[in-house]
């Protein structure tokens, strides 16, 4: 629509589109859903954890130990588990959704995420929080921009969890100049998701990256 | 009731959850427009609807939401440079200003907000959104410019034709719809730029409400 645009929505539907050829190939779960009467649409992923929790004291206070594993790996451990030491309490399965959706208004792409128990329940940013791994935990306190806040889902008008877009042109521009400079083919989407992904527990597997520079 | 028994605070009308991150005038437009003041709503203190409503944990939460609004509209009107040039003194008072109901310390802010290039006609694009109670989506929102190549200022009719054209009836039909901005009716030919400077919301957007014609 507009000539001018760094990364307009078309170019935005056109990476996406690669990204899930190649999520297809692997078998990563990422699908495109569109908006009905409109050329528009977004990507989704859902995924399930298991969740244990191990209490170290009474529960209501603040230690508990959380270990999430993928399911797959979950399902491979030892029904037998006398090499565990702590008291397990419990585990649960979470679902977890991640969406990417464009922002016309930033002209990015933008991340919005949510889990949920299976029964429906939602988890607050706090027990998300927790999934998170330390060293991007002191990198989101650092700097605000990475903030999340929960907002309303411009689509589907419900509350999710979203990474702040206003900061991304920062961190991809110089990916973007870098790639052009030692004439390597870069997808957009890929190098923005490996960077904001691992921060709220959404990993891509490396073939990603080998599979945007064969993309001419 | 029991003070363990209260949780969060939440508002309804007619069965409908009340999004209070929405501003007040643009609810009662889209949800009871006909309904004479005061306008009855229902407190609720239990069983807050998680898939429905954003968490209001504090003021902190109406202002950063009130300012990424601003960022927002900001980044169609100018490319975020108004808002970025500013300092935190004068983000503070705008949202101060807002909170206080102080017309001229509000507008001593916002109308540097409001100013755009001489060379130009008008803003980069319009910050607006369209609501319809009858769609899923809960509202329409897209990159529209203030004028035309032609340097002809685009109206609310244009911008309604292109983004949103069922709501328009067609020149011969009969109206089926009020489209409404703070309980008024604009007329179609009046130009968006017009509208955008003087009847946005304190958040920089046209909050437009496509409602069905009343019968009576």
């Amino acid at each position: 629509m507009e000539e001018d645009e760094f990364f307009g929505e078309k170019t935005f539907q056109h990476c996406c589109a690669e990204f899930i050829r190649h999520s297809q190939q692997i078998g990563d779960g990422w699908e495109w859903r569109t908006l009905k009467d409109s050329s528009e649409g977004y990507m989704c992923k859902t995924h399930f954890q298991i969740k244990s929790e191990t209490l170290m004291s009474h529960s209501g206070t603040s230690a508990c130990v959380q270990t999430c594993l993928p399911i797959e790996e979950a399902l491979e451990l030892p029904l037998d588990d006398s090499e565990v030491t702590e008291t397990t309490t419990g585990s649960q399965v979470i679902k977890y959704e991640y969406h990417v959706l464009y922002s016309c208004s930033y002209q990015v792409p933008v991340l919005y995420f949510r889990a949920s128990f299976l029964d429906g329940r939602p988890l607050a940013l706090k027990d998300i929080w927790e999934g998170i791994h330390e060293c991007y935990k002191t990198r989101l306190l650092q700097e605000p921009w990475d903030a999340i806040t929960q907002q309303e889902h411009p689509i589907l008008g419900q509350p999710f969890f979203v990474l702040h877009p206003c900061k991304t042109d920062e961190f991809m521009t110089p990916v973007l100049k870098n790639s052009q400079k030692i004439n390597r083919s870069v997808n957009y989407i890929t190098s923005w998701l490996s960077v904001v992904g691992p921060v709220v527990g959404l990993n891509l597997p490396l073939s990603y990256a080998r599979a945007a520079s064969e993309d001419e | 009731m029991r003070q363990e028994d209260i949780s969060e605070i939440w508002f309804e009308y007619e069965g409908t959850p009340l999004k209070w991150h929405y501003p007040i005038g643009l609810l009662f437009d889209l949800l009871a427009s006909s309904s004479a003041l005061p306008w009855n709503i229902t407190v609720h203190f239990k069983s807050f609807p998680e898939k429905d409503l954003l968490h209001c944990p504090s003021k902190d939460a109406i202002e950063a939401h009130f300012m990424s609004c601003v960022k927002e509209a900001d980044a169609l009107k100018h490319k975020s440079q108004v808002i970025n040039e500013m300092q935190k003194k004068d983000h503070k008072q705008l949202w101060m200003g807002l909170q206080n109901d102080r017309f001229d310390q509000f507008w001593a802010i916002n109308r540097k907000l409001m100013e755009y290039p001489a060379e130009e006609n008008g803003f980069r694009y319009i910050p607006f959104r369209i609501y319809q109670t009858t769609t899923e989506r809960p509202f329409i929102q897209k990159l529209f410019r203030p004028v035309a190549a032609d340097g002809q200022l685009h109206t609310l009719g244009d911008l309604l034709k292109d983004v949103c054209p069922s709501a328009v009836a067609p020149e011969d039909g009969e109206k089926k719809n009020q489209v409404m901005i703070h309980g008024i009716e604009p007329m179609l030919e009046t130009p968006l730029q017009w509208l955008s400077e003087h009847l946005s919301y304190p958040d920089n957007f046209l909050h437009i409400s496509i409602i069905p014609q009343p019968t009576d």
